[in-house]
């Protein structure tokens, strides 16, 4: 049995997993960022990305929006906007968003709205990402 | 005694009446239900929020500067501009769940020189923008939010622009004004102050937070504070409209619910009204044909 440490992953809108975990990976600001058990206190932001966890010797990916983490020795808390399995995500929305996104950006807008826009496209190619990594076998 | 017609008509009407009022309670039940599921799901999220919002406070170095922290105690308090969120219902038909919310408002603004207010829900901005005195209590007529189903979206629009705000110093502090559900039958509407922020607000049921070791911030505390700060607001707000729509709902649910039962009560008296005076009115007439046969 290898040393777990407790992971909780909470979306806005739902608990997404809380449990022990073995080995956690997620985006930071500028690059991936690895958990083990016994790592360091530390806080972060959490960029739109893959987060990668490993349970029970099994590897789970979900692609979180942005969000925020909090590292423990024996904990990780990570809260995000969204958190969504890959097989959750509708490919076709998230390509529409993307699209959607890219064409707003094109417009005249105030610089909110234009932020508001590069936030949305993010968040749609990171999904569109997610979902082809993990779903090219169904 | 009425009059056999009038009697009729009256029964007609409450009976109308009795299936709006029941629609109406059907209705705020399911809607209810809804709420009530929403505010499970994100429950966890915000008590975890402003768990880290707390533990982070307490490990940030101290000379770290945080504007949404600045209680800017240089504007005195007679001339401080203060704004306030103010969470109605779209509608009446509710009991005295309205009446309870502005009234909580007013007394809170009659402290108070400047006031900005936004309005969520129909039935208050009409009730302010009547009341508008120019520089003293403005409505912003552009602040148009239903609070019927609240999202996350929308509370982070109302977040990002009371940071706005707050930041360009048009107010010095923003309050919200939403009403607490206490229980299925008890409400209370409540003030909060939600900018400037300030560390002793987020004292939760959880009292035992041990002071952590220090911590390491990455990429810096600022710019996770930067960060933190419009996701917690959101969620303050987004609580705040899950809770009043809760509310609303449910105080809707009893006064429709109590507006059957008395529509049904009327009914029974009129229902015997009009039987006694229908076998008057029998009585009567073979009292005459009697009369008129000996």
């Amino acid at each position: 049995m290898a040393k777990t440490f407790k992971l909780e992953l909470l979306a806005a809108d739902r608990p997404f997993f809380i449990g022990e975990c073995e080995h956690l990976i997620y985006p930071a600001q500028d690059g991936l960022v690895g958990v083990l058990p016994g790592h360091e206190s530390l806080v972060t932001i959490v960029s739109p990305g893959e987060i990668q966890y490993k349970v029970d010797g099994e590897w789970r990916y979900a692609a979180i929006s942005e969000g925020f983490a909090e590292i423990r020795s024996d904990y990780a808390l990570i809260l995000g906007d969204a958190i969504e399995l890959p097989d959750e995500i509708d490919a076709k929305r998230a390509a529409e968003a993307a699209e959607r996104a890219k064409e707003r950006m094109q417009q005249k807008l105030s610089i909110l709205q234009y932020y508001h826009s590069q936030a949305a496209l993010n968040r749609a190619m990171n999904r569109l990402k997610v979902s082809k990594r993990h779903n090219h076998e169904i | 005694m009425a009059n056999i017609s009038e009697i009729r008509d009256r029964i007609k009407s409450i009976n109308d009446i009795m299936k709006i009022t029941n629609a109406m309670y059907l209705i705020s039940s399911s809607k209810l239900k809804k709420a009530k599921k929403d505010l499970e799901a994100t429950e966890p999220y915000f008590n975890r929020l402003i768990y880290a919002m707390r533990s982070i406070l307490s490990r940030v170095p101290e000379k770290v500067n945080m504007r949404y922290f600045d209680q800017r105690e240089d504007r005195k308090a007679g001339t401080r501009k203060k704004a306030f969120i103010i969470i109605t219902a779209d509608k009446g038909m509710c009991g005295s769940y309205n009446h309870n919310v502005i009234k909580t408002a007013e007394t809170a603004m009659a402290q108070c020189n400047h006031v900005h207010l936004y309005v969520m829900g129909q039935l208050g901005r009409m009730y302010f923008q009547r009341k508008v005195r120019e520089g003293e209590l403005d409505v912003d007529t552009d602040f148009i939010y239903t609070t019927q189903n609240p999202t996350l979206h929308r509370a982070l629009k109302i977040a990002e622009q009371m940071l706005k705000l707050f930041e360009t110093g048009e107010v010095d502090d923003v309050y919200i004004v939403y009403t607490k559900m206490i229980n299925s039958m008890v409400f209370e509407p409540k003030i909060q102050q939600i900018l400037p922020l300030n560390v002793n607000n987020f004292v939760s049921s959880e009292n035992d937070v041990t002071k952590h070791h220090e911590a390491t911030f990455y990429p810096t505390p600022e710019a996770v504070m930067e960060h933190l700060t419009p996701n917690f607001m959101k969620g303050l707000i987004y609580g705040a409209m899950v809770e009043s729509f809760c509310s609303e709902q449910q105080a809707r649910m009893s006064a429709m619910d109590s507006a059957t039962t008395s529509a049904k009560d009327m009914l029974h008296d009129l229902s015997l009204q009009y039987n006694r005076a229908r076998q008057a009115a029998i009585t009567q007439e073979i009292t005459e044909v009697v009369s008129g046969a000996s």
